[in-house]
């Protein structure tokens, strides 16, 4: 077990590395420096800006200085937020982004595995019928719909939460309400839809067949017999499901005004910032292998048949 | 086997409402089990074999399915009209169950122990611990080499046969009056066959449990059973005791099934003789004998009325109309 | 009651009705209300698409300023301006005649009611009538929507298309050839996979120098990367069916690699291309407007849901309209494909009706 997780740690090293490297040479050959957009600067000007960020410099050297740079971790200063390194807009961001992430996961697991359930043992009945249909809404409706309509309901017509904000601010822990339940309800969606496909599978199988024989109650069945089993798709789609959280965590920072690393990522892409943009893919990169990481562990404490070589 | 009857079957139908109209997966069904007997249950696939083991204890899944007619008295208490909290406390300590499958019908995900000891505790009232202890006991009856250590380990740490092995001490460690097995064998490699049959078979003797043993081969009941029922297309075309079955095959379809068994004695060059065509598809049958598409005595009479059965006593009985006349 | 003699019979002289796999789905479809449901909407979404520029619409792009942010009204247009700067002159006044600030803000109202019943009966574009209302450049938020639901459908189209065709080809590759090729194709899309892909998107979209046109870009960014689904699918069928008497037979008697795959393997596939499409088609429309709502989709003039959306935001607290003409829209479209691509996987594929 020590061995996988140290041999499953050091395969990630390749992994930054190319990501690294490729992104890079993907933003250094891009067209359109960060500063182009900006009034026509004179060649003076521009070249010591130039020389301040080091572009003066071959590109080999320039590749070499930001990899030592990142080692450190140093993530070069932003070309925009001026005054500000990558690594301190990060810092400052990325608390609030984990805080948003994971109580949206764990929002979108908790209901989805729970509804998912239900619906799976109320098969075809009412319950079934409610709980499906509430999740292909949950499909159907992009992220970016769902929040602004939230908000008119819920902060400008009903005056329950603040519209926008963070709980650093005087709305406190009701600013997190809106933006959490935002982001976990496609998540929320698919996660019931998959725990409902796969209780219902299990439920089919042999195995529970034997169960049933033995004379235990449904619901030891259920609990003991089936729910283990079922799980291990939810649990691998969490990857994935973490990904898209990612993502989607980039519009709902900025329909909630949430100062996190989606929506300085969005500025970023907005505004070339480069050096921010690749901070940005480097963390992104960080967190999504350690929780692809996290879910491989989790899969084999389930599933007693995967064996760690 | 004494005479006392645990269990009676009586006019068993048990229906599957499909898209394409109704199943009649098992129809009009009826048999005797005395203690300690081996009653074995023969029929192709799709015959509604299993569907008739699954409705003793009740367990079709509904829907698709309906048991929609007949009485099963287990010590003249009826099953299907039980509340399911008896039933479940007869299910897996009365009458237990194996599966055709081994690789699937243990829980992957739980130890053997796990396993064994919920169905030991559920029924006999131990403790955990008293539980392992029994559990570690039957499994060395099933002939697991070092029951100590592999109770603990998982179902795919074991091998099919041994698979098998763990559901029989399984099925038998609450020391049930009936086992019911499915085709136990029909999964595993022929050189194993022999030893799965042969252990139960001298288990349940030793432990004085009655057998329902359903297989489609009659090489495997010919050894183990005391009765026979032939079931065709959901019903039971003939029954009667083992001996008398294989001496005097009555029915068309029975006569086949032995003239398909290969035989040690077989004469050199004696071609073995399947049965021509297909078993029905038993969606919206007619009323008619169902095999008369595949009979070669098929009269005029087979193609429009299903045959009333004739009973020879001794439970002997046949369904066809080759001998409705003779009566 | 005997039956027709080119009437296929069973053994107990019962007729058999002949299944074809594409009637027996199209059976099961028709059973399946919501999927029905979702055919008809996107039925008429697409008719309507397609005819827009022969509907008697407004332009979708033509401003007009004494028409900014109408409410939706069956009313013509001149009339409900009308009222609205009666309601706030009426307002004004009674706000106080104290307020200096507000002084300047009755005179130019009053001054534009003046104007507006002057010219009421003789300019025409005070007749039009909104029924969605309008955007905050007086424009039709109805020829908008609809505008808007072309390019968005469009993009959907042209993207499931290509990733489509994408994956098709890359899956029968790898399924068909096996092996090495196969091992390193499926690694390459493990690898994407895990990707979150619409920041991938998202950076290419910085990358292009500004001013190209990005919906080109748009459809190349999200297609190249959208065919993981089905290459995976594609990939598994063909494993499956490679082997398949029918498949032997054809290759026995010489048929090429090449006449296998698109005689034989590709239309028995059909079925799940078909179903995947369905639902990677509004997954791509979501994509798309999650692009335009951050302001790195489509751009002006051109708008397409994401951008109305977004447009909407601005302001919704006074003219909820502008968010929710183009978010129940696009939503209800969204709504009806999802119900229609689960219903045509149910319908296809029955044993898959109880996974997800
Ligand atoms: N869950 C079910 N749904 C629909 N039909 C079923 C179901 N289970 C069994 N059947 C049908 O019942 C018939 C008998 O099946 P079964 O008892 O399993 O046969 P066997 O004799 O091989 O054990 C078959 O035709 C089968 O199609
Ligand atoms: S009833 Fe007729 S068709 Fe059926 S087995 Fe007897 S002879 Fe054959
Ligand atoms: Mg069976």
């Amino acid at each position: 077990m020590t061995k996988f997780i140290i041999r499953r740690v050091l395969s990630l090293i390749p992994t930054m590395f190319i990501i690294v490297t490729l992104s890079f040479f993907l933003i250094r050959f891009a067209p359109g420096g960060p500063f182009s957009s900006e009034k026509k600067l004179p060649e003076q000007v521009l070249q010591n800006i130039l020389k301040k960020y080091h572009m003066d410099e071959p590109l080999g050297k320039q590749y070499l200085r930001y990899m030592g740079d990142i080692l450190k971790g140093d993530l070069g200063p932003s070309y925009r937020y001026k005054d500000q390194t990558v690594t301190e807009l990060i810092k400052q961001t990325m608390p609030n982004s984990i805080l948003l992430g994971s109580i949206a996961l764990g929002l979108a697991v908790f209901f989805g595995v729970g509804v998912g359930i239900i619906s799976a043992l109320k098969q075809n009945r009412w319950q079934d019928y409610m709980a499906m249909s509430l999740a292909v809404v949950g499909i159907s409706v992009p992220l970016f719909v769902i929040g602004p309509i939230l908000q008119l309901v819920f902060a400008m017509k009903l005056h329950l939460l603040p519209t926008s904000g963070w709980i650093t601010g005087r709305a406190g822990i009701l600013a997190l309400i809106m933006p959490a339940f935002t982001l976990s309800f496609p998540y929320f969606a698919y996660i019931a839809r998959l725990s409902r496909g796969s209780v219902l599978e299990v439920l089919r199988s042999d195995y529970i067949r034997t169960a049933r024989a033995k004379g235990l109650k449904e619901s030891v069945v259920v609990a003991k017999h089936v729910l283990k089993g079922a799980m291990l798709p939810v649990v691998s789609y969490l990857g994935p499901a973490f990904a898209g959280i990612i993502t989607g965590s980039v519009v709902v920072e900025t329909v909630f005004v949430v100062p996190g690393v989606g929506k300085i990522f969005v500025q970023s892409a907005l505004n070339r910032d480069y050096t921010l943009i690749m901070g940005d893919i480097i963390v992104y990169s960080l967190i999504l292998v350690a929780m692809n990481f996290v879910v491989d562990i989790v899969y084999g404490f389930l599933d007693p048949r995967i064996a760690y070589k | 086997m004494t005479d006392e009857v645990i269990l009676q079957v009586k006019d068993l139908k048990t229906y599957f409402h499909v898209d394409e109209g109704i199943v009649k997966a098992v129809d009009g069904v009826s048999f005797n089990l005395r203690k300690g007997e081996t009653l074995g249950i023969v029929g192709e696939s799709g015959s509604g074999k299993s569907v008739t083991n699954l409705s003793i204890i009740n367990m079709i899944p509904n829907p698709p399915g309906r048991i929609a007619g007949g009485e099963v008295l287990f010590h003249g208490a009826d099953l299907l009209k039980m509340p399911v909290k008896d039933l479940r406390s007869i299910r897996g300590n009365k009458i237990s169950m194996i599966f055709q499958d081994p690789m699937t019908s243990l829980n992957p995900f739980l130890r053997i122990s796990t396993q064994m000891v919920e169905t030991i505790v559920l029924h006999q009232g131990l403790d955990k611990k008293a539980a392992k202890a029994k559990a570690i006991e039957m499994l060395k009856l099933a002939g697991i080499p070092a029951p100590e250590k592999r109770i603990d380990q998982y179902p795919h740490q074991f091998s099919g046969g041994m698979r098998q092995r763990v559901m029989i001490a399984m099925g038998l460690s609450c020391n049930p009056e009936i086992l019911i097995a499915d085709e136990p064998t029909s999964a595993l490699d022929v050189t194993i066959q022999a030893q799965i049959l042969d252990l139960m078979k001298d288990l349940t003797a030793r432990l004085g449990t009655a057998v329902i043993l359903i297989t489609h081969s009659l090489g495997v009941v010919a050894g183990m059973c005391d009765t026979l029922c032939v079931m065709y297309a959901g019903r039971v075309v003939e029954r009667g005791a083992t001996g008398e079955i294989f001496a005097e095959p009555k029915h068309p379809y029975t006569q086949g099934l032995i003239k398909s068994v290969p035989r040690l004695d077989q004469a050199q060059g004696d071609r073995l003789r399947s049965i021509r065509g297909q078993p029905p598809n038993v969606i919206d049958l007619p009323d008619c004998c169902p095999f008369y598409p595949r009979c070669d005595k098929a009269m005029d009479i087979c193609k429009r009325k299903y045959p009333a059965t004739t009973e020879y006593g001794n439970g002997r009985a046949v369904s066809c109309w080759l001998y409705t006349e003779a009566k | 009651m005997s039956p027709k003699k080119n009437q296929a019979v069973n053994e107990f002289n019962q007729q058999v009705k002949p299944v074809s796999l594409w009637a027996d789905a199209w059976k099961r479809l028709r059973k399946n209300k919501m999927a029905l449901f979702g055919l008809w909407v996107v039925g008429i979404y697409v008719t309507v698409s397609l005819a827009a520029p022969i509907l008697p619409l407004y332009d979708f792009s033509s401003q007009e300023l004494t028409h900014v942010n109408l409410p939706p009204s069956l009313k013509p247009a001149g009339q409900v301006a009308l009222q609205r700067l009666q309601k706030r002159i009426a307002e004004l006044e009674a706000a106080g005649g104290f307020r200096e600030d507000l002084k300047s803000d009755l005179v130019s109202a009053k001054a534009e009611y003046e104007r507006l019943t002057a010219e009421i009966s003789t300019k025409p574009v005070h007749q039009r009538v909104y029924i969605l209302g309008t955007d905050y450049l007086g424009r039709d938020m109805l020829a908008r929507t609809i505008y808007g639901g072309r390019i968005s459908i469009m993009i959907g189209l042209v993207g499931t298309i290509t990733a489509v065709l994408i994956g098709i080809v890359i899956g029968s590759i790898a399924g068909y050839v096996g092996g090495r090729t196969d091992n390193f194709l499926m690694r390459f899309v493990d690898i994407l996979y895990g990707l979150p892909y619409m920041l991938v998107v998202i950076i290419l979209m910085s990358l292009v120098p500004e001013g190209t046109n990005s919906i080109v870009i748009l459809f190349v960014a999200i297609a190249a990367l959208s065919w993981l689904t089905i290459a995976r699918v594609v990939r598994g069928q063909i494993m499956s069916l490679k082997n398949a008497e029918f498949v032997e037979a054809a290759r026995s008697m010489g048929a090429g690699s090449g006449r296998i795959i698109f005689r034989h393997l590709l239309p028995n596939t059909l079925g799940v291309i078909i179903i995947f499409a369905t639902l990677q088609l509004p997954s791509f429309i979501m994509n798309e407007s999650f692009l335009s709502f951050l302001g790195l989709g489509v751009s002006a003039p051109s708008a397409s849901w994401g951008t109305l959306v977004s447009e909407g935001v601005q302001g919704m607290e006074l003219y909820p309209w502008r968010l929710l003409v183009p978010a129940i829209a696009m939503t209800l479209f969204l709504f009806a494909m999802n119900f229609l691509g689960d219903g045509l996987r149910d319908a296809l594929d029955p044993q898959s009706k109880n996974r997800t």
